[in-house]
């Protein structure tokens, strides 16, 4: 819709003058054009501004009382790297989740000491994140950290090789102790905990930068014209389905594009013949039995102000066969997708979204998605604003203090 | 099952006075509770107000409401999104104080049209009184 079809008043005309001019300009092949702006209904900005501001308000993890602790951050990227966190002293966190592959292995099923059942998935902006993994069987980004090291398939060191590794090495004890404030006790689990701990204060400094679609949101939130003809044309028209028509934003809502829950994409199940992934359905009963959650003994938090989420979560059936809704940012790094990887592009995502199909959803009767049929540009376009989520420049892992500056 | 839908406060007050007539006895709105949404059913009406107001998308919040009608036992209250077909994840807990209560645990996960389902048991009846709110 151009501004003259809806209307233009007296005031707007330069503004409406100027995209038209742009869509003239953006028609010559070859010249990247600025895109027309001023397209958008009140209700479409409406829900384009709540994709932002980008960063959110972030504050500290009161279950976590090293977070956002400098030294707990150094030791944690530390420990992040450190391969002897695992049975065979050969795969650490940053095998699967490697900063030049945005913090992830590029592989469909992520391979440890073994291969796995799922993806890895990237390590950005976890702090924003409500559950944890993809059947959000962890409440707390520490707790998460804990998983490989229990899975013998991953990492499998557990709490006593993990707690015997820390205090046999003079670095990892000084990390220790410089960021806990003590030096590690005779309690192997709360040793292992601590751990978790200090990586989830490394992981809480992983989050992406700004984007183009943040520029052109904060432009639209302010009615700067020039900076809103800068997105340009096919991000726009992809962004108009992404909140209409695709019906994508209620999942993928707000500044992380995601609603932190879960849903049922029609991809398979199947880890291998006979065998299902139950996702969230299992998620939930691990929740329910693990003592690593915010209601359990290693809360740091006695209010348990964040605990809500744990104490109040409900397990249905049709929690069978969901996996959590990932953000979008930096999402054109992080191939391949869905839980096992079985998407290798952003298109074929589309194209999935596009072509599903109803009849494989385990939904019980929700109507959520649909077959959209989308045209060949329509599907590009989409990819096309996704890619707009990716954020500007190089990404730098993280900038910190060597872990063992200050203990050697 | 009743359903109102709210448009602002003032004129949901005065829906609810309207739409009380001949329905369950109306009553106001607890001290203080300028603002509230009201639901009018057969045998109960109800007037609840969420915390924090407005509702927010993907965060936890409580309602506060207060029944009137004839004694109430019991309260669930839930929350229906009737355009997808889907409840919530999370399950209340109410905490029941004679015709008045709380809920808290509620979690909206999807921007749209909600519905808050008070479900109202007592020996005259069982009755559901269904809100409609949209969550900012």
């Amino acid at each position: 819709m151009t501004a003259r079809r809806s209307g233009v008043s007296a005031a707007a005309r330069p503004a409406a003058w100027l995209a038209g001019f742009a869509i003239a300009f953006s028609m010559l092949p070859g010249i990247a054009a600025p895109s027309p702006a001023f397209d958008f209904t009140a209700e479409e900005k409406r829900r384009i501004l709540r994709h932002g501001p980008w960063p959110p308000a972030s504050a500290p993890d009161p279950s976590n009382r090293v977070s956002g602790k400098p030294d707990a951050i150094a030791f944690g990227r530390a420990l992040f790297f450190d391969a002897r966190l695992s049975l065979s002293g050969a795969v650490s966190c940053a095998t699967c989740h490697a900063p030049d592959r945005a913090w992830t292995d590029g592989l469909p099923r992520s391979r440890g000491r073994r291969t796995v059942d799922r993806n890895a998935l990237s390590l950005f902006n976890l702090r924003f994140n409500r559950w944890f993994g993809w059947d959000g069987a962890q409440d707390t980004l520490w707790a998460q950290n804990l998983r490989p090291l229990l899975d013998r398939r991953e990492m499998g060191i557990g709490p006593g090789g993990a707690a015997r590794l820390v205090h046999a090495d003079r670095r990892l004890s000084c990390g220790y102790r410089r960021a806990f404030g003590e030096a590690p006790g005779a309690d192997d689990e709360r040793v292992f905990v601590d751990l978790g701990k200090a990586l989830a204060s490394f992981l809480e400094t992983q989050v992406t930068g700004r984007t183009p679609f943040d520029d052109f949101r904060d432009a639209l939130a302010r009615g700067d014209a020039a900076g809103q003809a800068r997105y340009p044309a096919a991000a726009r028209r992809g962004l108009r389905l992404f909140i209409g028509r695709g019906n994508c934003a209620f999942c993928h809502f707000g500044p992380a594009f995601t609603n932190g829950e879960f849903a049922d994409a029609g991809v398979p199940h199947f880890v291998e013949p006979g065998r299902v992934d139950p996702g969230r359905l299992g998620g939930i009963r691990k929740l329910r039995r693990s003592p690593y959650t915010l209601l359990g003994a290693f809360n740091d938090d006695a209010q348990r102000s964040t605990a809500a989420k744990t104490r109040y979560v409900r397990l249905r059936q049709s929690n069978f066969g969901e996996f959590r809704v990932p953000g979008l940012r930096n999402a054109a790094l992080t191939a391949p997708y869905m839980h096992a990887g079985s998407l290798g592009t952003l298109a074929d995502v589309v194209r999935h979204y596009s072509t599903i199909d109803e009849d494989r959803l385990h939904a019980g009767g929700e109507r959520i998605l649909r077959r959209l049929d989308l045209s060949a540009r329509e599907r590009a376009d989409l990819v096309a604003f996704l890619e707009t989520l990716t954020e500007k420049g190089p990404r730098r892992e993280v900038a910190t203090k060597p872990a063992d500056a200050a203990c050697r | 099952m009743a359903r109102r839908r709210l448009a602002g406060p003032a004129l949901a007050a005065a829906l609810a006075l309207v739409l009380t007539a001949g329905q369950a006895a109306a009553c106001p709105p607890p001290q203080g509770w300028a603002g509230a949404g009201s639901i009018a059913g057969e045998l109960w009406s109800a007037w609840w107000r969420p915390e924090p107001a407005p509702i927010p998308v993907g965060d936890h919040f409580s309602v506060r409401f207060h029944l009137c009608g004839p004694p109430v036992g019991r309260v669930q209250v839930r929350g229906w999104m009737p355009d997808h077909r889907h409840g919530m994840n999370y399950r209340p807990a109410v905490t029941l104080n004679g015709a008045s209560g709380t809920a808290e645990g509620l979690l909206f996960h999807m921007p749209g049209r909600w519905q808050l389902i008070l479900d109202v048991r007592g020996a005259a009846g069982r009755e559901k009184l269904v809100g409609e709110t949209v969550p900012e």
